[in-house]
């Protein structure tokens, strides 16, 4: 084995900062979870928007969503954290700084809204009219419908396709230490700096984002089918 | 003595578009009477029992609940407010539907799709809910599928299911939209049976379908639609042995073929 190629896969290292790198990947999964959380909140905002009665309302959803999942996230990231304080702070007329976890948990939340509102959407619109229809006929308000009837059976036909937007979200974490979110991928960036050794670092990470992603999907896919299978035979 | 009628229907009309699907059509229910509709695909027969539960809004005329008008609002006002959806909502409690897909929600267990209404809609207490459920269920002979989802049941069961949903909000009326037509021949029997016994205990039916015979047996009174407009209509023996027009004799003709 030639010698670059030994260094690459030399993860001494990484065991030699694990618990620095640990300490990114707590960022990292932090980040994961509030920015998941907030994106299915707003998506599910978003698509309920998008299925309104009334056409404003539509409209609103539309633009939300084609904003949000029209921008990249690279750049969404650095916008909201040092342009969107500034007009926020214009507005109010006082210096407005973000955080970076706060920044990094805003922009890619918002560009998630925009996958997961698509995906409620096509799950809302993928129940058969008939049962909304009963729900009206015994007197269902359209709300007590789209929240007992519609809603369950979204969740769990929209689970297999979230796992893939959980994913996609989970790696696009890996940009937040573009504005000094003290992640996996800013640790390592920091550590390659000092010890300069790059690659055994960025190769560890790459397994690290690898194996955590393997376990979680498989995970979740394990459970949505469970909970699938009962209900849609 | 003149008894307000469950239902009544006054002049009813609704167009799609261009099209004119009921052209003005005016009938009574009384109550613990099945009135049966018959009538070519297409005659306007499923239409307007969607118009008499407000899930077509009808583009003129009214439907009486026990004489209250659940189109429009109280109230003299000229021209009369139309009912709001919460108000329509309300109304339709006392209005049970029972629909040719079944459209059972696939997510609840038998039981669930029966609790929901009362409990939800009628804000019953979870027991008090269960016990008309469970009761519902036992008229339609399925009280030993509660805990089964509907994925599991043959059609004929599903559609049995959806019957005891309707049933459990307690309606003044059922309304059954070709109830049987989706079923194959040998699962049409048992909700028939089903129907038959709830018209034997005397609930007030409207019944759009095309069993003929079915209709001739359980019917107090029989409407033959064509075109949007009632062209005959009367006792089950009127009309099924002495139909006055040509239409509906030739209409007859072809339904009484056998299959």
């Amino acid at each position: 084995m030639s010698e670059s190629l030994r260094e690459t896969l030399d993860l001494a290292l990484l065991w030699e900062y694990r618990v620095v790198l640990l300490k990114g990947l707590t960022m990292t999964l932090g980040v994961f979870a509030c920015a998941a959380v907030l994106a299915v909140a707003g998506g599910l905002v978003a698509a309920l928007w998008r299925v309104s009665r009334f056409r404003v309302v539509r409209w609103v959803g539309t633009v939300h969503v084609e904003i949000a999942r029209n921008s990249p996230d690279y750049i969404m990231v650095v916008w909201v954290h040092f342009v969107l304080p500034l007009l926020l702070g214009a507005i109010i007329r006082r210096r407005l700084e973000f955080d970076p976890f706060v920044s990094a948990v805003i922009a890619l939340s918002y560009v998630y809204s925009g996958y997961f509102a698509e995906t409620f959407r096509a799950g809302i619109e993928a129940v058969p009219r008939g049962q909304i229809e009963a729900g009206r006929g015994l007197g269902m308000s359209e709300r007590k419908i789209m929240w007992r009837v519609i809603l369950p059976q979204v969740v769990r036909r929209m689970l297999p396709e979230s796992v893939n937007q959980f994913i996609s979200l989970f790696k696009a974490t890996s940009i937040v230490s573009l504005i000094a979110v003290p992640d996996l991928m800013y640790q390592v960036g920091i550590i390659s700096a000092q010890v300069m050794r790059p690659m055994p670092l960025y190769t560890g990470a790459a397994l690290v984002y690898f194996a955590v992603v393997l376990l979680c999907a498989n995970l979740l896919g394990l459970l949505s089918n469970r909970w699938r299978n009962k209900v849609f035979a | 003595m003149a008894e307000i009628p469950t239902i009544r229907v006054t002049d009813l009309h609704k167009t799609f578009g261009a099209l004119e699907v009921l052209r003005g059509i005016s009938f009574d229910v009384q109550r613990g009477s099945v009135v049966s509709m018959v009538g070519a695909s297409g005659s306007g027969k499923s239409t307007l029992l969607r118009c008499v539960n407000h899930l077509e809004t009808a583009t003129a005329g009214d439907v009486l609940i026990d004489g209250i008008s659940l189109c429009f609002q109280e109230g003299k006002s000229a021209p009369r407010k139309p009912r709001s959806l919460a108000q329509i909502n309300h109304m339709r409690r006392d209005l049970g539907m029972v629909f040719q897909q079944f459209n059972l929600w696939p997510h609840m267990t038998v039981l669930e799709n029966v609790v929901e209404a009362p409990r939800h809609v009628r804000g019953m207490s979870r027991a008090q809910a269960r016990d008309i459920a469970r009761n519902c269920l036992e008229r339609v002979h399925l009280a030993d599928k509660s805990d089964v989802y509907p994925a599991r049941l043959s059609g004929g069961q599903q559609q049995r299911v959806a019957i005891a949903r309707a049933l459990a909000m307690q309606p003044k009326v059922m309304l059954f939209d070709e109830a049987t037509s989706s079923l194959d021949p040998e699962l049409t029997d048992e909700v028939l049976a089903v129907m038959r016994d709830l018209a034997r205990d005397g609930t007030t039916m409207i019944v759009v379908t095309h069993e003929m015979a079915f209709a001739r047996e359980v019917s107090d009174h029989v409407m033959f639609l064509h075109n949007g407009l009632i062209e005959e209509q009367g006792l089950p023996s009127e009309v099924f042995e002495r139909p006055q027009t040509e239409r509906l004799r030739q209409f007859l003709n072809k339904a009484q073929r056998p299959r």
